[in-house]
């Protein structure tokens, strides 16, 4: 993208007066003390001062420095008996204003967990923690949760070095219960960074009552039938990748040449008129309530749409033989994390089958867990009076959620299931970026 | 002596007072601290940061950012989306208009025939826009779904074909932002109109003006300035606005506020996000600048 990237503070005092550079950064003023003090100084070195500071790492995934992550350095570290997570908004069970699942993680281990929802959007939060990253400084989360298709949060975090390599002998019901589908991440060989804490399709959702048994493509999207009824969504992985699955292509080994030819693909549709607009998470409204008929769709959404109302019956998830995106959330521990093995043994926990499918009974995302399907259909000890208490406030039976694909995906769903492209450097999301971004805010 | 000791005396007095008490001297700027204050930290610095910000090199993966004086910045921008600018103002003006005309005939009303209740219906315009701007538009998202109480009841009566839709286009977001930028219009508007002394219309009149030459010759050039304070206050939000466009448009109408919120929430590319934010800025201050050199700066002041 530019000169400047990827290198370190030595190098970049090659571009400008070595005094002035050491006069300004070497502090390491953080942005706020800078707004502070910044009344002195000349105009001209307040410009050049008032930079957001942060240290510079070389491209690819590396490793944190000084050991962090080895095996060594876990043996050295101690439980805290309080570990803080940050999730997303509505994303764990739920029950009179309390978590079952954590308050059983607590009673068995004694470890305290502050259970925060900061995280709606991975890129603006991801812009909230680097300063914190960049400054060597705690973010104040042990455990984070971020999607594998956002090459500028997680991926950023990973080239950066930012996360600390998981301790692998504390992972045991992972190494026993983790569905294939979660430890064969092109992005994350061996789970050495991440672990999943719920996943999604990314299919083709479309209305049963105007679209009478499609065949299953993503040729839908491009059908000129539905010109004008059609939604994209504005999310550049999504849109690119389902670009890449209407060639034939996977996303998770295409090159940049397939992108290219994805890209003129997707405009050659705008500019046909077939789409209607490109939707964030707006996009499930629009099929709702009849603006679109056929809509790239996650398969949460379609599920929820089918169990909330009679109206939305006709709303149906289409698994396209082309394949369809699978999404991962990821739990993560970010550098500088305070209780990492106290976030070592929560993250395990939740690969307990008895834990899932008190969890998943209520998200009815896709489990990373598959024997929590039983555990879930047949519950035993605290599990079954978990769900049992549950039961009312979500009012289906536990049975439904079990036997939905989309929580525990069947054979289909599996071999359809593909990978986001795992983006390697910043040179390559510019690439990408400046294909796909073109087509939701050109014109 | 004894005549001149009590001149003097009082003389002396008021000399002495106003040389001894600094707090005179220093009242006008103690008093406007708190207004340069705010200007320095909520619109100054911001405005530096946001400048010096665009002339920078960042790494978007780890926030670090270099002072490179990279003008060139701008022009890149620019040539990328130009478009998107030139669709704002077209969007905006658009709405800006539709504000004028529909506010006039609303304000005139008000501050003419008002009479005692005019706070009343002042109010009555302003009830809606106590809701949150972005509900209000999701709202008319909703109204003005393709299958909805509108469209869907029209549809079925025969009246619109089956493919007929106004969201997702150009019109709906210029629809948005005329409906809620309305007050932004209206009230500067109304100010300007009530100010009117009534007496200059009968005057009109026993000149023998017609009802049409009295609006054109006499309420028209005196609410002037009212119309170019309600265009600014009116133009300038709309110009930048992100919410109309991402909730009522459709494909190949993004407005720059769109692009802006990308490059600062998507791309994390805040130099370039920067540049375009300065040149929006200085598009929005051209056109202040325009309107007080043609007025004078006093006659809007007035009225913003």
């Amino acid at each position: 993208m530019n000169e400047q990237d990827g290198h370190g503070p030595e190098q970049r005092e090659d571009h400008a007066d070595p005094s002035l550079w050491r006069g300004l950064t070497q502090p390491r003023l953080s942005r706020r003390q800078m707004l502070t003090t910044t009344g002195a100084g000349a105009a001209a070195a307040f410009l050049a001062a008032c930079g957001v500071k942060g240290t510079a790492a070389p491209a690819g995934t590396s490793a944190p420095a000084g050991g962090v992550g080895t095996a060594a350095w876990w043996s050295k570290q101690q439980l805290h008996h309080k570990v803080n997570f940050a999730n997303w908004p509505l994303y764990i069970d739920v029950l009179n204003g309390k978590h079952p699942t954590l308050e059983h993680f607590t009673q068995t281990t004694g470890i305290q967990v502050n259970y925060t929802e900061p995280i709606s959007d991975n890129v603006a939060f991801y812009a909230k923690i680097r300063p914190s990253l960049a400054a060597k400084q705690y973010t104040g989360f042990d455990i984070i949760v971020m999607t594998d298709n956002t090459p500028n949060a997680l991926g950023y975090l990973m080239q950066n070095g930012w996360l600390i390599p998981l301790d692998q002998s504390m992972m045991t019901n992972f190494r026993k219960y983790a569905s294939k589908l979660v430890t064969t991440f092109p992005w994350d060989p061996g789970n050495k960074y991440t672990m999943a804490w719920q996943s999604g399709f990314t299919a083709i959702g479309y209305n049963s009552s105007v679209i009478k048994n499609p065949p299953s493509s993503v040729d839908i999207l491009f059908d000129k039938k539905y010109a004008g009824k059609i939604g994209m969504m504005s999310d550049l992985q999504e849109l690119g990748s389902v670009g890449l699955l209407s060639l034939g292509i996977d996303p998770a080994t295409s090159s940049e040449s397939d992108w290219a030819k994805a890209a003129k693909k997707l405009q050659q549709q705008k500019s046909d008129g077939l789409v209607r607009a490109y939707y964030d998470q707006s996009y499930i409204g629009h099929l709702k309530n009849g603006d679109t008929v056929v809509s790239q769709a996650w398969s949460g959404d379609i599920f929820q749409a089918n169990v909330s109302s009679s109206k939305y019956a006709d709303l149906k998830l289409m698994v396209p033989e082309q394949g369809m995106m699978f999404w991962t959330d990821n739990m993560c521990i970010p550098l500088y994390a305070q209780n990492p093995k106290d976030a070592m043994m929560l993250m395990d926990y939740y690969y307990d089958p008895q834990a899932q499918s008190v969890l998943e009974y209520y998200n009815d995302y896709v489990s990373p867990v598959p024997s929590a399907q039983q555990a879930m259909l047949h519950p035993t000890g605290w599990a079954a009076s978990a769900l049992k208490a549950l039961h009312p406030e979500i009012g289906l039976p536990t049975s439904l959620v079990a036997n939905a694909p989309t929580v525990f995906p069947t054979a289909t769903y599996l071999k359809q299931a593909r990978n986001y492209f795992p983006f390697k450097s910043q040179e390559e999301l510019a690439a990408w970026n400046k294909l796909f971004l073109p087509i939701t805010q050109g014109t | 002596m004894e005549q001149t000791v009590p001149a003097d005396h009082t003389g002396n007095l008021g000399d002495s007072r106003r040389r001894f008490r600094p707090g005179k001297f220093l009242a006008p700027y103690l008093l406007s601290l708190p207004a340069g204050l705010w200007l320095l930290i909520l619109f100054l610095i911001p405005l530096v940061v946001m400048l010096s910000l665009s002339l920078q090199t960042c790494n978007p993966a780890t926030g670090a950012c270099v002072m490179t004086w990279h003008w060139a910045e701008f022009g890149q921008q620019l040539s990328l989306y130009h478009t998107q600018f030139i669709t704002s103002i077209w969007f905006a003006g658009a709405a800006t208009l539709i504000c004028l005309v529909v506010s006039f005939p609303i304000s005139y009303w008000i501050a003419f025939y008002g009479g005692r209740r005019k706070n009343f219906f002042l109010l009555m315009l302003l009830v809606p826009f106590f809701v949150s701007f972005v509900i209000r538009t999701v709202v008319w998202e909703f109204i003005l779904s393709d299958q909805g109480i509108v469209l869907g009841a029209l549809k079925n009566a025969g009246l619109l074909p089956q493919s007929f839709h106004i969201l997702a286009t150009g019109w709906a977001v210029i629809a948005g932002l005329a409906y809620n930028y309305l007050p932004f219009t209206a009230l500067p508007l109304y100010v300007a109109i009530e100010r009117i002394d009534k007496r200059v219309l009968d005057a009109a009149y026993d000149l023998y003006a017609t009802k049409r030459e009295a609006f054109l010759r006499v309420i028209l050039p005196l609410t002037i300035p009212g119309i170019f304070a309600a265009f600014l206050l009116t133009f300038i939000p709309a110009l930048g606005d992100y919410v109309n466009q991402q909730i009522l448009g459709g494909t190949g109408d993004t407005m720059i506020g769109t692009v802006i919120q990308n490059s600062f929430l998507t791309t994390l590319d805040y130099p370039g996000g920067s540049a375009l934010s300065t040149v929006l800025l200085a598009v929005a201050l051209l056109g202040i600048f325009g309107y007080a050199r043609i007025l004078g700066s006093r006659t809007i002041e007035e009225y913003l």
